[in-house]
């Protein structure tokens, strides 16, 4: 650790810039997948939906839609009979026997209006054989469910999968350290309980929107708001029946993603559709309504928590049953399901744990990535469960946490050592700021005011050989531009790339553009902006590229100047000798090269630095015991603490303030990571409050802002702490790991904990509506 | 709501009235397919959800007096039909005479919402959660009305008849709102209780008006009117009856709160049971009551 | 289907254009004008994405038919900054770090200016307050609450 901050940071490493997209997007110029024309050819798709939560489709008459005056093309699920999935392809484009929830594809309209396309829906003709539905992902797990996916035994799956056939479990994965079972005797203290987290929706700003061209030889060029062309140029080639190479997704600005935009889910229906229509471009956008119910949703989650510690506070054991309510395709949900797994005994060094985690397919809306990949699900009861713990062994939550939580060398849940670690440092911080065991009196007499912290961890999820990939190359005025993959959803990634890019070369920050939009034609492959990898994936992939750049640079010079290499740099984009103290401006050599003397000829060449990024060491986990050489590539770590006021006579929770600490390995950008924390804060106590989607025999109740609500300018706590802790990663650029997700998984808890501290009482789970405390506080007679 | 909510406004033909008797005239003749709208804060939502196909859309913002808002020291207020919530909230005059007005529009979903929105649309939607709707009973207003055999006059008071409906004939014109003079020496209070701080449709809306008055045995006369607990905003008579005839004390203001709480018919939906309802009907109307004795006891007396 | 004709005023530019009654102001910028600064949230007048000055108060354009229009001044992000030299609110915004995926920032930009307009001195309160229409998920609010504090300074 001692070694890595001494290491030389060079500017503007570190050094909190302005984003480098932040000129386009005030003015209204920066582009968004709406906003690029397509011209007078286009066509407007909409979809056909099921209304039914879990049927055979018995009849599907398309030919009066197919009829009506403007309709160009309209697909079934007869068109595309090809499987497409992540982690597990268990999804047609459309469907094609069978309903899985109210929403589902199944039939695809473009017409030349967006109104005929419409109307067009109304005339194709369903006739449905209502199937017994399910809608719990406990009973749904029985032996006696019925089956969602009859199939599910022939599906291809990744290696670390293990769908269970002739179940509806898509993933079982499973913890077996040491010896639970036989652990609880010696335990001072046990506490279990179960916990419920509703199902939520991302609520990216921006919908999603998908433009698809299909041209005469069937290649196929894609533009959507995504966080993962790459991915959807490999599975949508696939499903489609066509090589990777034949189709280019282009994706400009994201409004928004948070997991949402991640992998596939609409874009390959503009695909499917578009394919029926070759050489003309159709646009699928969706409605709010369809954003929420259609695309991607967090999966709901029923936990069970059992832990145990000795009278000294030392966690002995836990053991944790997670259903995960995957919806109707759990393609990507089955890897969520199995981080909850790896990650299941929290930041705690724990030496008995079993734990099942389970993915289970109910006819809710598709379960899929999102902040935080099922952490801030887990976290939020157990780390509750945490406070139980220590308040019955009469210990105080923080020093219980600064006992038992990871340190350097710590031995995960997985069996392997922990890599260093600043949590601890991150408990100080947070309680410190919220000023730990001080009890201020309420702002009024009918409120009570409560504090509570909870910690976390999280690993990036994702194959253990996802890769990054990125190229630098520079212009006649000496200016860089770097070609990455990854993909700006706002956290921004592209303002870090070119901080290390100018970094790792020797130029100004300002010297820097990065090469935009991602286009998987001209960009460098990248697997998916997703897990908060990129700072540390692509940052790596760009440093790289950014190192080969500057060799060849130096090369050159020191060829031409009959020096050592190691006696250049290049500082503020020149090359200068610390030897002969010479020196040439980049933009002398990078494209026209060097001349040799006396006009003998030239050196050199436009200068071009690849550079790719791929974790080697991740290994294979014991599919019986979980356990194994290295789970995942790293962990962040952090600690979020809260004071909050209860009314007592509303039920209304008001957040006064928050402190966030976590470790980030290095800041690359710390106004950056502040930024994410604080985002990440308020939509992590905004999903504690506010959220959640009302189902109701599988119909969501609530698709709309109307009545699904996210925090406000409003709601926004008055003060929120923010403090980055840097114990640097060992593979890292400059140390760095990802911020992006870790700052909303400990939120609810942390609510959570705040609640119980001010009145008393706990919660089966969130939203902590003004309503469901209330009503648990008059249940409790703590108001009358 | 639904999934299947229109990505756009479906079609229909915009109809702009040169008068008031074009307008009445219009809507009469097409009873069926004709809507007259205002902001179309709500009648466009219901239009992409598929909950009304109007084939002619009235715009009646700019008929005679409709964006008038004109205050009278001895005969009251009127606010025309187009008037926005922001001008009614940045009037002086209102500040100055019903600050409960200006406090009600201001609690309605967000600035750039209520630069459309109207206080008279939000009384013929007649949604049982209008914000503004309480502080209009509470005051007693009634409305200007043109309809096909010309201008009359109706108290808000019997205006209701349920959910999205009121007395309003094929032809009528919400032109204006008027209001009395506001009783001598009154405060008042809107209590909205929202799931966030601000911008929310109301889980429950208070109202609560109040002042003295020689007449009532204790001295004082309270207005209460609930929103978003029975199918219209309405006056719980039985509650304001015991505040009138009971000598003003915590308890009496109590005794209200419970039999506003009982005269109340919520319903459970999305936005909060009804158990939890009459509990917050209870608990704000007290909070609301006493807010307001507490304002009235440190007035100088008249 | 009948077409109207109206002029407006986009950004100082008169326009005459010919649109369906069913047209929004939303889309007749969007989609007639290829002004797509403004955003397309929620078209449920909810989100404030699409925000735009009217006669120089704040809409929610999605809520606006174009036919109304006739005759209007409309301002929207792209009419913020004169002469490439930036409105206060959007350096402020800026500096502050207050944009993240920038969708709503068009929709807040314009909040906050008309904002400013009506009260050049905005408490904390006023802020909140004045931008509860116009959702944010990336920043959690507190930037450019406290860009549009910035900005009051700046004007």
């Amino acid at each position: 650790m001692a070694e890595a901050q001494a290491q030389n940071i060079p500017s503007p490493v570190g050094e909190s810039k302005p984003r480098i997209d932040a000129r386009q997007k005030v003015t209204g110029s920066a582009v968004f997948a709406d906003d690029i024309p397509h011209g007078n050819a286009l066509l407007y798709a909409r979809i056909k939906r099921s209304s039914r939560p879990h049927a055979l489709i018995r009849r599907l008459d398309v030919n009066k839609a197919r009829a009506l005056p403007g309709v160009k093309a309209v697909v079934t699920g007869e068109d595309f009979p090809g499987y497409i999935g992540l982690y597990l392809q268990d999804r047609h484009i459309f469907c094609r026997d069978r309903v899985r929830y109210v929403g589902d594809p199944i039939a695809g309209v473009a017409a030349t209006s967006e109104e005929i396309a419409e109307k067009a829906l109304d005339l194709i003709e369903v006739e449905y054989e209502d199937l017994e539905p399910v809608f719990d992902p406990e009973s749904g797990a029985s032996d006696s469910s019925p089956l969602l996916h009859p199939e599910l035994g022939q599906y291809a799956a990744a290696n670390f999968i293990f769908p269970q056939a002739g179940t509806n479990i898509s993933n079982h994965f499973r913890i077996r350290k040491g010896d639970a079972d036989s652990a609880w005797d010696e335990c001072a203290a046990v506490i279990e309980r179960r916990y419920h987290v509703p199902h939520i929706q991302h609520v990216p700003i921006e919908p999603h929107v998908a433009a698809a061209q299909v041209d005469v030889t069937g290649e196929i060029t894609l533009w959507c708001s995504s966080q993962s062309p790459f991915a959807q140029r490999n599975l949508i080639a696939q499903a489609m029946g066509i090589p990777q190479s034949r189709m280019r997704v282009i994706a400009p600005f994201v409004g928004g993603g948070f997991g949402g935009k991640a992998g596939v889910s609409m874009e390959s229906l503009a695909v499917a559709i578009a394919s029926k229509v070759k050489g003309r471009p159709v646009k699928l956008l969706a409605t709010r309504e369809e954003e929420f119910v259609t695309t991607f949703v967090r999966q709901g989650l029923v936990a069970y928590f059992k832990m145990g510690c000795d009278s000294d506070g030392h966690l002995l054991a836990m053991e944790n049953r997670f259903y995960w309510d995957g919806g109707a395709y759990t393609e990507y949900g089955v890897n969520i399901t199995r981080a909850s797994g790896y990650s299941s005994s929290g930041p705690y060094e724990v030496p008995n744990v079993k734990a099942d985690a389970y993915c289970v397919y109910t006819n809710h809306p598709v379960g899929g990535p999102m902040r935080g990949f099922g952490m801030p699900e887990m976290h939020a009861g157990l780390e509750q469960c945490i406070d139980e713990l220590a308040q019955q062994i009469g210990m105080d939550a923080v020093e219980f946490r600064r006992i038992n939580c990871l340190k350097t060398g710590s031995i995960l849940v997985t069996g392997s050592q922990m890599h260093p670690t600043g949590l601890p440092q991150c408990i100080e911080k947070a309680a410190e700021a919220i000023e730990w065991g001080r009890k201020d009196p309420p702002s009024a007499p009918n409120k009570r005011r409560g504090k509570g912290l909870a910690l976390m961890w999280k690993a990036p999820a994702m194959p253990p050989n996802a890769g990054s990939s990125a190229w630098v190359e520079l212009s006649e005025d000496g200016m860089v531009n770097v070609g990455i993959g990854g993909q700006d959803l706002g956290q921004g990634v592209f303002t870090v790339a070119a901080q290390m890019a100018a970094g790792a070369l020797g130029v100004p920050y300002e010297s820097v553009r990065i090469a935009t939009p991602v286009d998987t034609r001209y960009s460098p492959y990248e697997w998916q902006t997703v897990a908060s990898r990129l700072t540390w994936s692509l940052g790596n992939a760009v440093v790289n590229a950014a190192s080969d750049a500057r060799r060849q640079i130096l090369d050159i010079v020191a060829e031409a100047w009959e020096e050592s290499p190691d006696d250049l740099d290049i500082v503020n984009g020149v090359v200068v000798s610390f030897r002969s103290e010479r020196e040439i401006a980049l933009k002398s050599l990078v494209i026209y090269g060097m001349p040799k003397p006396d006009d003998q000829g030239w050196r050199g060449g436009p200068i071009v630095g690849r550079g790719s990024f791929m974790p080697t060491y991740v290994t294979g986990l014991d599919p019986e015991t979980g356990q194994g050489a290295r789970a995942v590539v790293h962990y962040t770590t952090g600690a979020q603490a809260v004071e909050i006021e209860v009314d007592l006579e509303t039920g209304r929770i008001d957040v006064l303030r928050g402190a966030s600490a976590f470790d980030v390995g290095r800041a690359i950008n710390p106004e950056l990571v502040r930024a994410q924390m604080e985002g990440g804060f308020v939509q992590g106590m905004s999903s504690a409050l506010f959220e959640s989607l009302q189902l109701r025999d599988g119909v969501v109740r609530n698709p709309s802002f109307v009545d699904y609500r996210i925090a406000t300018s409003a709601d926004a706590p008055q003060e929120l702490q923010t403090f980055i802790i840097e114990v640097p990663q060992e593979d890292g650029p400059w140390g760095a790991r990802g911020i992006g997700e870790h700052s909303m998984v400990p939120t609810i808890a942390a609510i959570a904990n705040a609640i119980y501290d001010a009145v008393g009482i706990r919660l089966d789970g969130p939203p902590f509506t003004a309503e469901k405390v209330y009503l648990a506080m008059l249940d409790a007679g703590i108001v009358q | 709501m639904a999934i299947d909510t229109h990505p756009s406004l479906p079609e229909f033909e915009y109809i702009r009235p040169a008068t008031l008797s074009e307008a009445s005239e219009f809507l009469a003749n097409h009873a069926t397919e004709a809507r007259p709208f205002l902001g179309g804060t709500d009648v466009f939502v219901r239009m992409r959800d598929g909950a009304l196909a109007p084939r002619f859309l009235v715009d009646v913002k700019h008929l005679d007096g409709t964006g008038d808002l004109h205050f009278d020291p001895r005969s009251g207020l009127i606010i025309g039909a187009a008037v926005n919530m922001n001008r009614v909230i940045a009037s002086p005059d209102v500040q100055a005479h019903y600050p409960l007005l200006a406090q009600a529009c201001r609690t309605v979903a967000s600035y750039q919402l209520r630069t459309r929105a109207t206080i008279v649309g939000n009384l013929c939607n007649a949604s049982p959660a209008g914000d503004t709707i309480g502080a209009c009973l509470a005051f007693d207003a009634h409305l200007h009305i043109h309809g096909v055999s010309g201008p009359r006059e109706e108290p808000l008071s019997s205006f209701f008849l349920g959910p999205g409906r009121t007395v309003l004939k094929p032809g009528d014109i919400v032109t204006a709102i008027q209001f009395p003079l506001p009783p001598a020496g009154c405060t008042g209070v809107y209590l909205k209780l929202g799931r966030n701080r601000l911008s929310d449709l109301s889980i429950v809306g208070v109202t609560a008006l109040g002042g003295p008055d020689a007449a009532c045995p204790s001295g004082y006369r309270f207005r209460l009117a609930l929103a978003s607990v029975a199918p219209v905003p309405f006056v719980p008579a039985a509650a304001e009856a015991y505040l009138a005839g009971n000598a003003l004390s915590t308890e009496t203001i109590h005794q209200a709160a419970c039999l506003a709480a009982e005269a109340c018919t919520p319903i459970d939906d999305v936005r909060g049971g009804a158990r939890y309802r009459k509990q917050m009907v209870r608990n704000l109307s007290e909070r609301a009551l006493l807010t307001i004795w507490k304002t009235l006891a440190a007035q100088p007396a008249a | 289907m009948v077409v109207h004709s109206i002029e407006v005023t986009v950004n100082g530019e008169p326009r005459q254009i010919a649109i369906p009654p069913s047209m929004t102001l939303l889309r007749l910028l969007r989609e007639s004008l290829a002004l797509t600064g403004t955003k397309n949230g929620c078209a449920a007048g909810e989100c404030g994405a699409c925000t735009v000055l009217l006669n120089g108060e704040p809409v929610n354009s999605c809520m606006v038919l174009a036919v109304e229009c006739d005759g209007a001044q409309i301002v929207t992000v792209e009419g913020l900054a004169q002469d490439s030299r930036l409105d206060p609110v959007q350096q402020a915004i800026i500096d502050a770090g207050g944009v993240q995926c920038g969708f709503c920032t068009p929709g807040i930009l314009i909040s906050s200016r008309a904002l400013l307009d009506r009260n050049p001195e905005p408490s904390e309160e006023d802020i909140r307050e004045a931008l509860v229409g116009n959702l944010c998920r990336c920043t959690g609010y507190l930037r450019i609450i406290e860009a549009v504090r910035l900005a009051a300074q700046t004007y």
